[in-house]
């Protein structure tokens, strides 16, 4: 059997608060089913002959499968073989991270993730070194970069069927890693933040005066969230060595006050201290005795003083499909060229 | 004493706690009481969903209007009608809310801004158009709040009133009560739009979906699409994923529900507990504070009921006395 590509679609993302106090926008079921159908079709152009995908039930599998459904009636083959996993559903991001353990466990090629910041966090703690390729689905996805899923899925199954070499094919990535006293760690993909807020709640970041101390991996100017705050300070590559920390203040009292995206359509004041390049492998503590931890812009933990608290820049953590590096590949050696592939069968 | 790092002080923290104790001792009660026969009519229980009204309504006041379900106990405590009334009334009782004559699926207090409960899926929903109507018209900051379940969703009336709440730029708020039963049909099969946050999105309302069993969620989330509504902001629609503890009435086998899912989720879904032990740890209320609002809810339960089963019924010559209004 050829290389199996796993699919996480999650139901759930773009669904909190900041469609209300930002413009966020609010993915409709049917439009992410309709990307799923567009990455399948992909994938099968590729000559990925099998896909599996993480069940849930917030409606994507039943418009995925009539999609499906309705070619193969026309007498279409444009898709390929797709099974759910076996697996319960809670309809909370645990869903997503034992999906991708499940994928890790069954040795798929790749997994492609649709999702935001909080889904891809999820993938990326239980997926090991299998890549993953990333669609934005969510709010302010920092992590996953915007592009036509087509296209995703296109260098996804190019990269899985190992038509790509392997050091074009996939990045590697740093990540960071929070650990507060003896609680299991946590990682963030793009951003660690911390705040004065002592509880979860509706869990995005906004109200700008919480904020006190923020680590990235990347500070991308064109991003938008927390991370765009240390990119239009300082950018720093997502290739790069090394990551960021800021020092925040309540705009009224900070050195420097910079205008910030943190979230669709809000652009705020925000006060900055200090801030300082973040090399890897060194534990940074945080100065903030008692708040919550925003693991890629959602608040995931509260800590109050009595435990230490540190966060660390691991560099080459996990991979993903280089999207850009795969396509320009393919058509220097013409990859997708009729006959040159599998693609002419799987498209004729 | 550590300081209290919640968005509530403690005496808001007490309320939300009493009003959330209070509504689950009040339908524990009732599940005890319906099955000795002495109750007329039907009950449906709000026991594991107290979060969801109680993050709502410690953001409205007598000024804020709602329009509650057929599972409208908990709406009305939360929103302060009178325990006392509330009991006689399921009792049937002349001396309860509507004198005996609504029962438990029309319980109404319109002094509270509890507009009823209502035996008609999804009815509420243009009810607080209504009222939202009438605020914006006073200036008087009110908002309403209508609640309905995953299934009363594909009610017509339901998106109608979406329609008319974004077309007039109303303040009111859509909360779905989303425990993941239409009575005993799951929400996988009955529901074509897979989330009611796509409902919203089509008429371009935003929609959120929160975790239902974390009262802190559904605060936070709701306080901000209030405020807004107050302000003119608009309408916004707000989905509270949670658990029901008992059947879709008093008497349902639950035969649709998986093998252990309640003993599951009273274990590890209890908006009460959850609550309580994250604002025990964090040291802002006590153990014993906690326990002596128990034993105060317990004999206010307790006291409701012995007054219900031994208040008059209605005579026969009320038969029609409020029930018609003369305009």
């Amino acid at each position: 059997m050829g290389p199996i590509v796993g699919v996480i679609a999650n139901p759930v993302s773009a669904r909190d608060i900041r469609r209300v106090v930002a413009n966020a926008a609010s993915l409709q079921i049917a439009d992410r089913a309709n990307i799923v159908l567009r990455v399948l079709a992909a994938l099968a152009a590729c000559g990925i002959e099998h896909v599996v995908m993480m069940p849930e039930h917030g409606g994507i599998r039943g418009h995925v499968m009539r999609g499906i459904e309705r070619s193969r009636n026309q007498g279409e083959t444009r898709f390929p073989h797709l099974t759910h996993l076996d697996m319960p559903v809670t309809g909370t991001a645990e869903d997503s991270a034992r999906a991708a353990r499940l994928m890790h466990r069954a040795g798929v090629a790749a997994i492609v993730v649709l999702g935001g910041d909080g889904t891809h966090r999820a993938v990326v703690k239980e997926c090991g070194r299998v890549p993953i390729a990333g669609i934005s689905t969510g709010t302010n996805n920092a992590f996953p970069e915007h592009r036509e899923p087509t296209i995703t899925g296109l260098a996804a199954g190019l990269a899985a069927t190992g038509r790509v070499p392997a050091k074009v094919a996939f990045a590697s990535n740093k990540r960071l890693d929070v650990v507060v006293g003896e609680r299991p760690a946590e990682i963030a993909l793009v951003d660690v933040a911390f705040v004065t807020d002592s509880y979860i709640g509706a869990r995005a970041l906004w109200r700008t005066e919480t904020f006190r101390e923020l680590f990235v991996t990347f500070a991308d100017p064109e991003v938008i969230g927390m991370a765009a705050i240390a990119g239009l300070i300082e950018p720093v590559g997502r290739r790069e060595a090394g990551g960021m920390m800021v020092s925040l203040a309540p705009a009224a009292t900070a050195r420097t006050v910079l205008n910030a995206p943190i979230a669709p359509g809000l652009v705020v004041p925000v006060g900055i201290d200090d801030w300082r390049r973040m090399p890897a492998g060194i534990p940074f503590h945080p100065h903030l005795a008692a708040g919550s931890v925003a693991l890629d812009g959602e608040r995931e933990i509260f800590f109050d003083g009595r435990e230490p608290v540190s966060v660390t820049l691991t560099a080459d953590a996990f991979r993903t499909v280089n999207v850009p590096a795969v396509m320009q590949f393919a058509a220097t050696h013409g990859l997708l060229r009729a006959g040159a592939s599998l693609l002419a069968t799987a498209l004729a | 004493m550590s300081t209290n790092p919640f968005p509530l002080d403690k005496a808001d923290l007490m309320k939300a706690y009493r009003t959330m104790r209070t509504i689950r001792e009040f339908e524990e009660r009732l599940h005890v009481e319906f099955a000795k026969g002495d109750i007329p009519g039907f009950v449906h229980l709000y026991a594991g969903e107290e979060a969801c009204a109680t993050g709502i309504m410690m953001h409205l006041t007598d000024v804020d209007r709602i329009a509650s379900t057929h599972r409208g106990h908990g709406h009305c405590i939360a929103k302060g009608v009178d325990v006392h009334e509330m009991m006689a009334e399921i009792y049937g009782k002349a001396t309860g809310a509507c004198r005996g004559k609504g029962g438990s699926m029309h319980i109404a207090d319109l002094a509270k801004g509890m507009m009823g409960a209502n035996g008609i899926l999804g009815a509420g929903a243009p009810l607080v158009c209504g009222a939202g109507l009438a605020a914006k018209f006073r200036g008087d900051g009110g908002v309403g709040v209508t609640f309905f379940g995953d299934g009363a969703s594909n009610q017509g009336m339901v998106l109608e009133s979406m329609n008319l709440a974004a077309v007039w730029n109303l303040p009111v708020i859509f909360v779905v009560e989303n425990n993941g039963y239409a009575e005993s049909t799951s929400v996988d099969y009955a529901t074509a739009v897979d989330s009611y946050v796509d409902r919203a999105s089509g008429f371009g309302l935003p929609g959120v979906t929160v975790d239902g069993t974390d009262f802190f969620a559904v605060y936070e989330a709701a306080g901000e699409m209030i405020r807004r509504a107050r302000e003119g902001g608009g309408p916004a629609l707000l989905e509270c994923k949670m658990v029901r503890f008992f059947g879709h009435f008093e008497g349902d086998a639950q035969t649709y529900k998986a093998k252990g899912e309640n003993d599951y989720n009273r274990e590890h879904r209890d908006c009460l507990k959850i609550f309580a032990a994250r604002v025990r740890e964090a040291g802002v209320v006590t153990a014993e504070e906690f326990a002596a609002i128990d034993r105060e809810v317990g004999a206010l339960i307790e006291d409701a009921v012995a007054s219900a089963k031994a208040a008059p019924l209605p005579t026969a010559r009320e038969l029609t006395t409020d029930v018609y209004v003369a305009y």
